[in-house]
């Protein structure tokens, strides 16, 4: 199908499946891997479109569910679009409305046709099918956007998951041809299929059929084992078109980035940075602080030292630990510093990629965050170990 | 030698001879710092930026200094920890650089950066009752000879003169208000409790004033504990005594001089300068009175007048006009600060009267009601100003338009033509994005209503200072009269739109509570309530042991808020 990107690999890690990328969108270039901070109202919590900019975001995420009950779609038809609506001039990616649906699950019928669901807002039936959410998307105007899908949690097994697959292809038929603006925007596909390599292998065989501009995993996320986890975006990845973007939905902790990078993902987003900073936690390389504890009371070191941000440049732990909160401000601030902690952490994975010293910066990042070889989760050094790195061996990158 | 200094600027136009206002330069010859090049000034008339815990509510340091307002008021009881000033001595310090000092500290260093104790802006009668902050100014015990009660995030606290001072020593703003015995006035006080709080605030000054040189302020202070000290002594003493011994020494004790108090040297702060409460109440002589000797003491360098104690006892024209009487026997040249006069129409009568520093207390509470402000006075008016405010049929809502209103959903225009505020310019966020933020109880709704507002309040008061110089004042009062009316009296209410959001969000948290956690996450929310939900868990020291697995659980909770 049409597509209005492109996709240029400047650099793959001659060790892992780990790749940088040049992504052009409509709005503007994405340099890849890249992490998407999640503004689900049209808005990233109480951050700026300035300021949002000033971190060196090049996209962010919206729901379409949210924009669709709220200004709706008539007030983005009307305006020209969530972009302009949010006074965000760079990119956007909107997801179907579906992730929302699964969860939902207790409250919805899921048929042919779509998903009949009660709004959790009002107790109101509604329908989201493909052609709507197409729809929606299209009145949104995202760069990219994401299929309808049937989604089914990650410990779901038996026939429901080859269900939710083949259901998941038709219904991305359905969405490539409601789609009525591929010129201007990036209809992805997402892989489906569960834990099963065998499901996941056929989805991945008939969506690259598809030939749609871009590919996501979706599925994963919803409590499976981390061991399970990874197998499956390796698989995944192994089995993915190489020449276009390869998008982990809902992944943001810190090591999940960096394995997934290893793995060969190139796009993430999550809810977890900007939400946790609301709670005073800030995310640093050494690990998260809890700006609310007393112990950060007579602190006066900054939330993360050489941070160039409003809040590292600005302020110490002390004040913080009186603002966190407590005040709006504190809010912003600790959502400011810890999209710059993710979006830095994703810099540095690409300089490195380039100049190919990914293996080093891996090893550096555990013992950072981790300290100890005993701390390092298992998983993670399972998942290394499949690309060619061995974490808790002694120092094998100098 | 003041380290602050006001330039009065002469007249160009004769003013009205019933006008005292004037316009002015307040500016500090402290040495700029922290990475800042230039020092703010604060143009007067002008405003002192509210602040709460130190920031700008809203308004993060960098989109705060979008604004070109030249100074801030930070309440010290917002800020002041419960182990300070014994914890100062953990603050930075090295030999070489600077002393890490307030401004440092809350990243104002290049701002004009006023103490106050407490958070006098903020009065009940001008506030929402419903807002977290109503208690913050609520009646305190009473203060005593040797000490002022603070209001601390953490609670009720003493603070003494001897805290004080050295509060002082380690914060260095560039203007302190001296510690002050301010009490609640009402109709009933007494005229004994009044003077005292007089006479315990011009005690507390003279005290202040010498410590400030170096010299031992606190002599007096400590020669009566020691006299006391010594008299319970001997009252012991008396007791294990014979009646002959008690003789002896009764004899002994009157031969003997009282305590002897050796003069303590002290470290001066001749770099901070100090204004001075000057209590006005509603009792005439009691006013007079400490005008008249808080204007005797030469090293003061400003005066502040709370007129919010006057409007709790009298209506707002008598409370201008007790004002007044005050104002008159303050020296002319020095700088004076009132607290509580907001509203536009009130702050040209208090600038006629020759005030020369409010604050921004006005936008920002327009902003936590959602309203955003469309006024404009004498030559400020832009085109779109202009259209804005014939188009909307009272003139007592002229001044503003409120942003919960169901009437903005589809307007995709900014909230004021031609406005150059973050919010306004270049039409980027539109009065349908301000309402779509509101409702969904997004953050950035009050980042932006904040940045418009406290610009628009800039506007108006470097209008003011136009029409002051060019001697047009009151013809363009006159002018705003007509147009804008006077603000309406504000309820603390919440709109009715403010209300339904709030309900549906309190029925579907009820719905989620017994939901998966899935569930909750899917739907995720606005997160305002969030601090709210935080601060009632705020046991912050029991998170020691917590694990990612509980920041997740705190995570769907705040969704469920």
């Amino acid at each position: 199908m049409k597509s209005a990107l492109t996709w240029e690999i400047l650099a793959k890690c001659s060790t892992t499946k780990a790749r940088a990328a040049v992504l052009t969108l409509p709005h503007g270039v994405v340099n890849a891997p890249v992490f998407m901070p999640v503004g689900t109202q049209g808005t990233l919590k109480g951050i700026t479109p300035d300021q949002i900019e000033g971190l060196g975001c090049q996209i962010m995420l919206n729901n379409t569910y949210h924009l669709g009950l709220r200004p709706g779609q008539e007030l983005l038809d009307a305006c020209g679009g969530a972009h302009v609506f949010q006074g965000w001039n760079r990119n956007l990616l909107t997801d179907s409305g579906g992730f929302q649906m699964v969860s939902l699950l207790k409250l919805a019928e899921i048929t042919e046709q779509g998903v009949q669901f009660e709004s959790p807002h009002d107790g109101s039936l509604m329908l989201l099918t493909p052609e709507h959410s197409m729809s929606l998307q299209n009145s949104i105007g995202a760069d990219i956007m994401m299929q309808l899908d049937d989604v089914v949690s990650s410990l779901t097994e038996g026939p429901r998951v080859e269900e939710a697959m083949w259901r998941s292809i038709r219904w991305l038929d359905r969405c490539i041809k409601a789609h009525k603006k591929p010129d201007s925007q990036n209809l992805f596909a997402i892989i489906q299929g569960g834990l099963d390599p065998e499901l996941r292998k056929q989805c991945i065989e008939e969506m690259v059929k598809r030939d749609t501009p871009g590919y996501a995993i979706g599925g994963l996320s919803g409590g499976e084992a981390k061991d399970k986890f990874w197998r499956v975006v390796s698989q995944c990845t192994d089995l993915m078109p190489k020449n276009k973007p390869i998008y982990c939905m809902g992944v943001g902790y810190a090591e999940d980035l960096v394995v997934c990078v290893a793995l060969g993902v190139d796009m993430f987003d999550c809810v977890f940075p900007t939400r946790t900073a609301r709670f005073g936690n800030a995310l640093t390389a050494t690990g998260t602080l809890s700006l609310r504890q007393a112990k950060f009371k007579d602190d006066f070191r900054p939330i993360e030292e050489g941070c160039d941000c409003v809040a590292c440049k600005s302020y110490t732990r002390a004040y913080l630990y009186t603002v966190a909160t407590k005040e709006t401000v504190g809010c912003h601030l600790i959502s400011i510093h810890n999209t710059a902690y993710q979006l830095r952490l994703m810099r540095q994975m690409r300089e490195s990629i380039i100049e190919d010293r990914f293996p080093q910066f891996i090893h550096k990042f555990f013992k950072d965050l981790f300290v100890e070889k005993s701390a390092y989760p298992e998983w993670a050094a399972n998942a290394l170990r499949s690309v060619g790195i061995d974490i808790l061996k002694d120092d094998a990158a100098k | 030698m003041s380290p602050l200094t006001f330039d009065i600027h002469a007249s160009k136009a004769a003013a009205p001879q019933s006008s005292a206002a004037r316009c002015g330069t307040l500016s500090t010859s402290k040495p700029v710092h922290g990475g800042f090049t230039t020092k703010r000034v604060i143009e007067t008339p002008g405003c002192f930026m509210y602040s709460s815990k130190g920031s700008v509510p809203h308004l993060t340091p960098d989109t705060m200094r979008l604004q070109d307002y030249g100074g801030v008021n930070v309440a010290l009881e917002q800020i002041l920890q419960s182990d300070q000033p014994a914890s100062f001595s953990k603050w930075p310090s090295t030999p070489t650089s600077p002393k890490f000092t307030l401004a440092d500290y809350l990243h104002l260093q290049d701002l004009v950066l006023f103490c106050d104790l407490r958070d006098f802006s903020f009065s009940e009668s001008t506030s929402s009752i419903s807002s977290d902050t109503a208690t913050r100014t609520s009646k305190l015990n009473p203060n005593t000879d040797r000490h002022v009660l603070l209001s601390t995030p953490k609670g009720v606290r003493q603070l003494t003169l001897d805290d004080y001072l050295k509060v002082v020593r380690q914060f260095q703003p560039d203007i302190i208000a001296a510690l002050a015995d301010n009490i609640v006035d009402t109709k009933e006080s007494p005229q004994k409790r009044v003077r005292k709080s007089i006479d315990r605030t011009l005690k507390w000054l003279d005290q202040i004033l010498v410590e400030r040189q170096g010299g031992d302020g606190r002599a007096a202070d400590r020669l009566v504990e020691e006299e006391k000290k010594r008299r319970k002594e001997l009252k012991e003493k008396r007791k294990t005594m014979t009646k002959e011994q008690q003789q002896l020494q009764h004899d002994r004790d009157a031969a003997s001089d009282s305590v002897a108090i050796q003069p303590v040297s002290t470290e001066p702060w001749t770099d901070v300068a100090v204004f001075a409460h000057v209590q006005v109440s509603h009792l005439e002589d009691e006013r007079i009175w400490s005008a008249k000797e808080t204007a005797k003491r030469d090293g003061v360098d400003g005066f502040i007048l709370n007129a919010n104690v006057l409007l709790s006892t009298s209506n707002k024209e008598e409370a201008l006009q007790q004002l007044e009487n005050s104002l008159g026997y303050l020296p002319s040249q020095k700088p004076k600060l009132v607290y509580g006069i907001h509203a536009p129409e009130d702050v040209l009568k208090a600038v006629a009267l020759g005030v020369d520093l409010f604050d921004t207390m006005y936008p920002f509470q327009l902003t936590e009601d959602g309203k955003a402000s469309l006024f404009y006075f004498g030559e400020s008016a832009t085109p779109g100003a202009v259209a804005a405010a014939s188009t909307l049929s009272s003139s007592s809502t002229n001044r503003w338009i409120n942003l919960w209103d169901d009437e903005h959903g589809d307007k995709f225009v900014p909230i004021l033509d031609g406005c150059e505020c973050y919010a306004c310019k270049g039409n980027r966020h539109t009065r349908a994005y301000i309402n779509h933020l509101l409702k969904t109880h997004e953050m950035l709704a009050t980042v932006l209503l904040m940045s418009h507002n406290m610009y628009q309040y800039s506007r108006f008061f470097a209008a003011v200072r136009e029409a002051v110089k060019t001697g047009t004042i009151e013809q363009h009062a006159n002018a705003f009269h007509k147009t804008f009316g006077v603000e309406p009296i504000r309820t603390g209410e919440k709109h009715a739109a403010q209300i339904i959001v709030e309900a549906a969000l309190t029925k579907r948290n009820q719905r989620l509570e017994t939901a998966e956690p899935a569930v909750v996450d899917a739907i995720g929310s606005g997160d305002y309530d969030a601090k709210k939900r935080a601060d009632s868990e705020d046991d912050a020291d029991r998170e020691n042991k917590r694990t990612r697995k509980v920041q997740e659980k705190e995570a769907l909770m705040e969704d469920v808020a």
